[in-house]
Formats: C-alpha cells, sequence, structure tokens
C-alpha cells in the first residue's frame, strides 16, 4: 500500500526520467483517475483518450509538483479533470452528456464515506460544505463530480441561470472563507 | 470587488463550471498572472479532496500500453532498460496500493456511521440523491410536476439528441479531414473547413489578410476590438466600452503559449483607434492561435517588459471574412 509520502517520492523520480517509478505512479493511481474521468465524460473512449494526455502530461511536468502546495492524488486529479472539461466545453453539451449510456455514470454524485474513511482534509472541507444551504451543496457537488457547467446545472435542476451563478459565486467564497487559506 | 471576481473566476475555473471562453480567458491570466496562478492551485487543494469519494474504476489495459509507448518513443533508451525489468503494474491492485483508495475496499457496502448526522456528513449524504428527486424535494410539490413533464420530453427528444450526436460527429470527423487532408473533401466543402490551415501557407491566402479579435471581460461585455493586418503587419486597436484608465495605462499583449512570456504590443492610446506594429519575429501561424490580452499597467505601459497590472480583457483571433474556395489544379 502506498502511503501519501511514498507518491510524493515516486513523483520525484519520475521527474528525474524513472520511467520504473512512472510505471508504480500509474499502477498506484490510474482507477483513481479512470473512476474521476468516466463520471465527467461518460464514454470510455474518451477517458482512455485523457487518461493517456493526464499520464504523458505527468510524466512531463512531475518536476513542476510541488509537494507543499498539493497532495500527488490532487495534483494528478486536477490536470485530469481540467483536460475532461476542456474536452466537454470544447465539444458542446449535447454531443456527450445527452446520451443515455452518459446519464446513467454522470447523474448522480458519490455514495457517502463513513467517517472514519474520510481524510482530515476532506473532513474539514464538508464541514465547510455542511454549513450551506442544502440546495447549495448539491450544486457544488455536482458540479465537481460530473463537470457540469453553469447553464447545465440550470438546466437539469431547472433553475434559472442567474441564481446558479450568484448561488455558486457566494458558496465558493464561503467556502474559502470557512476554511481559510 | 475586483478581487472577488478574480477569487470566484479561479475558483469556477476548478470546480469545472465555466463555459469554454470563460475557461479560455481563465487559462490567459494563469499565463502570465502568477496571483491568479496561485488562487488556482489553492482551490485545487481545497476542492481537490472531493476525489476521494470517487468510485475507482479500472482503466483498460491498452491505456497503459498507449502511455508507455509514447514515452518509449520520447527516450527510447531507457524505455526499453524499463521493459525489460518490469512488465505491466498488475501485481499492484489499485485497490490495495493507493495511498488514497485504501478508503475504497470497502465503500459500495459501508455506510455511514452514527455520526452521519452531523454537519460534517450531511453534504455527502444528500448529495447521494440522484438530482431530480432531489430537485424534487427542493422544489416542493408544485414544481415536482414540472420534473415529471421535463423527464417525459426528454425521453420524448432522445431520439433527436441521438440524431444530433450523430451529426455531430460526422463534423468533427469532416474537420479532421478538412485539417489533416483538405484534398480529401469535394471542393465546395474544402472552402469552409480548409480556411484556418489553409491560409497559413502563404500562396494559399484568400482575400482576407485580416484577423479579428473581441477582447472580453464577460461574453456581453466587448471592450476592445482587435484587428490584426498580416499582411501590412500591424494592429489596430478600437476602444468599444473600455473604461478610462484613471492615470494609468491599457497595454496589449500577444500570448503565444503558457511558457514563452508575452510580448508586448505597445499601450492603447486614448484616441479610439490605436496602430502599432506587430513583431518582426512573429509568424502567421503564432498570430492565429495566440491569445490578445490587455492589462492595466502603470502610465506609459509596464515598465517591466512584463505584464505588472491586472489582465483585465482577452480574446483570441478569428478570421475576418471567410476564404474563398481556392482549389489546387
Amino acid at each position: 500500500m502506498l502511503t501519501q509520502a511514498e507518491l510524493v517520492e515516486l513523483l520525484a523520480e519520475v521527474a528525474k526520467g524513472d520511467s520504473g517509478a512512472f510505471e508504480r505512479l500509474y499502477g498506484a493511481t490510474r482507477a483513481k483517475l479512470y473512476g474521476v474521468l468516466l463520471r465527467i465524460l461518460g464514454r470510455p473512449e474518451l477517458a482512455d483518450e485523457v487518461m493517456q494526455e493526464t499520464y504523458l502530461k505527468v510524466w512531463k511536468s512531475a518536476a513542476s509538483f510541488d509537494p507543499a502546495i498539493a497532495s500527488p492524488i490532487t495534483w494528478m486529479v486536477a490536470i485530469a479533470r481540467n483536460r475532461a472539461i476542456d474536452i466537454v466545453r470544447k465539444r458542446g453539451e449535447a454531443s456527450i452528456e445527452d446520451e443515455p449510456e452518459a446519464l446513467s455514470v454522470a447523474a448522480d454524485t458519490p455514495p457517502p464515506l463513513a467517517r472514519r474513511e474520510m481524510t482530515e482534509e476532506l473532513r474539514r472541507l464538508l464541514a465547510c460544505l455542511g454549513k450551506l444551504d442544502p440546495e447549495k451543496q448539491r450544486i457544488v457537488l455536482l458540479a465537481y463530480y460530473s463537470g457540469w457547467s453553469r447553464e447545465q446545472l440550470a438546466r437539469k435542476l431547472d433553475i434559472p441561470a442567474n441564481t446558479i451563478k450568484t448561488w455558486l459565486r457566494r458558496s465558493l467564497l464561503e467556502i474559502r472563507g470557512c476554511m481559510g487559506s | 470587488m475586483f478581487e472577488e471576481d478574480q477569487e470566484t473566476l479561479a475558483a469556477e475555473y476548478v470546480l469545472g463550471t465555466l463555459s469554454a471562453e470563460e475557461r479560455e480567458h481563465a487559462e490567459a491570466l494563469r499565463s502570465f498572472d502568477p496571483e491568479f496562478d496561485a488562487a488556482v492551485k489553492q482551490w485545487e487543494r481545497r476542492l481537490g479532496e472531493l476525489n476521494v469519494m470517487v468510485e475507482a474504476v479500472e482503466p483498460p489495459a491498452e491505456v497503459w500500453d498507449k502511455i508507455k509507448g509514447e514515452i518509449s518513443a520520447e527516450m527510447p533508451a531507457e524505455a526499453e532498460a524499463a521493459a525489460e525489468t518490469e512488465s505491466v503494474p498488475d501485481l499492484e491492485s489499485p485497490a490495495t496500493v493507493d495511498a488514497t483508495d485504501f478508503l475504497f475496499a470497502e465503500t459500495a457496502t459501508t455506510q455511514p456511521d452514527e455520526n452521519a448526522g452531523e454537519a460534517a456528513a450531511t453534504p455527502a449524504n444528500d448529495a447521494a440523491a440522484p438530482p431530480p428527486l432531489a430537485a424534487k424535494r427542493a422544489a416542493g410539490v408544485e414544481r415536482g410536476a414540472d420534473v415529471v413533464r421535463l423527464r417525459k420530453r426528454v425521453g420524448r427528444w432522445r431520439g433527436f439528441t441521438v440524431a444530433f450526436a450523430a451529426i455531430a460527429a460526422l463534423l468533427a470527423a469532416y474537420i479532421a479531414v478538412s485539417k489533416v487532408a483538405p484534398d480529401l473533401l469535394p471542393p465546395q466543402l474544402r472552402a469552409v473547413g480548409a480556411n484556418l490551415m489553409a491560409r497559413t501557407e502563404p500562396q494559399e491566402r484568400g482575400p482576407s489578410d485580416r484577423l479579428v479579435a473581441v477582447l472580453q471581460q464577460t461574453p456581453i461585455a466587448p471592450a476592445f476590438l482587435l484587428t490584426v493586418d498580416t499582411q501590412q503587419r500591424t494592429v489596430v486597436v478600437r476602444r468599444i466600452a473600455a473604461g478610462q484608465e484613471n492615470g494609468r495605462s491599457y497595454e496589449l499583449w500577444l500570448i503565444t503559449g503558457r511558457s514563452a512570456p508575452p510580448k508586448s504590443l505597445g499601450v492603447v492610446g486614448s484616441d479610439e483607434f490605436t496602430q502599432r506594429s506587430l513583431p518582426a519575429n512573429v509568424d502567421l501561424e503564432t498570430l492565429r492561435s495566440a491569445t490578445y490580452a490587455v492589462s492595466l499597467e502603470p502610465a506609459g505601459g509596464s515598465p517591466t517588459g512584463a505584464p505588472t497590472g491586472p489582465v483585465l480583457f482577452t480574446g483570441k483571433a478569428v478570421d475576418s471574412l471567410p476564404s474563398s474556395p481556392t482549389p489546387k489544379t
């Protein structure tokens, strides 16, 4: 089992061009990243493509990873989500998300974890999210897990786009205030 | 207010709720506003922990084969050595290996414990409800009926959606073909798709040697209109709705990528139109793909040669006229 410290070490070796370390890093993180990508992209062939792009980027930019400001997994997930959301936005909404098989994947947020399964950081974030109205919590979580734009959130939840915009803005600033820097 | 705008832009960029145009704006900001980039990274850390709750899914084995293939192509010697010593890391099941994935070994069967009613666990519980149900609950009985009607309509529209998806796929294929091999397309189709590509080669230029870019802060409020004359190698900036500088200066920048430093195209004058020359060492393809941006600088322009003030407006250039069909003979 790899700890966070071990992942940090692996990334440092990857930064030096160690392909064996890269392979171990892939083995330790692939299923998490693939799960994240499938939720956003819905379609396995797209998720496969973004997996490749993500890991190539990890390979090339491992040197820019800074353990002081990110954990290895959140850093890698951020690269993957970023690319996935770019693709979803650029392809336009209709071509991906309205397909039946895509809907079944992205339609809900993940099941809750027992408290003891949560990391300390996650607990802090959830505590802050918990201070928002339930509806606003749901919007933030749906956006994160499904990669929906404001327009998609508005349409799917039947809430005016301007309301979504205001709620998101307020919620995010509240989360920042609650979590500190 | 401005600080809060930047903060929410960074947060929404990470959350993923921005439109394609807003994402481009945010990415341009990241490339040369270290403060904004730092805000993005902070949000990645703040929200990133949510990944812990996503179920791990095993990707197909070909994914690794392809990644390995691309990396070996880059650095053949080391990759070969690695291939000899180690094969696919299948001996390490992700459920037992990953520091964060260990949480998932029993996720499927684990129920929230008795503390679940606490504030900390509430969002997760709430989130578990699928949207239609949750929307009904939140909207009350009356709007619940709307949701039901909406879902029926979705059912009926699905056939059309699939058709649209097919058209989109066809279009994507067409664009791909027209970019890679325009000659494969019939001439009347070639013109539109080849617009961008064909005109990157000087001898195939169409009637327009002008690129235009609208620089805006939000999609509904264009501030500057840029016209790039690639023949005369000039850029004309037209003020549309930009606010007053209040003793400072707007400066125009050409951004060619995350790694290259922004190039100054000069200070925007106070008249409606300002004309500036383009740097000699920038080729046509770069002008087409670049992001144009305006920052607010001390009077007379940035003292350092790089943007020092907030980047207020960004945009991409597009061709001002369609190029005429120019089938090759």
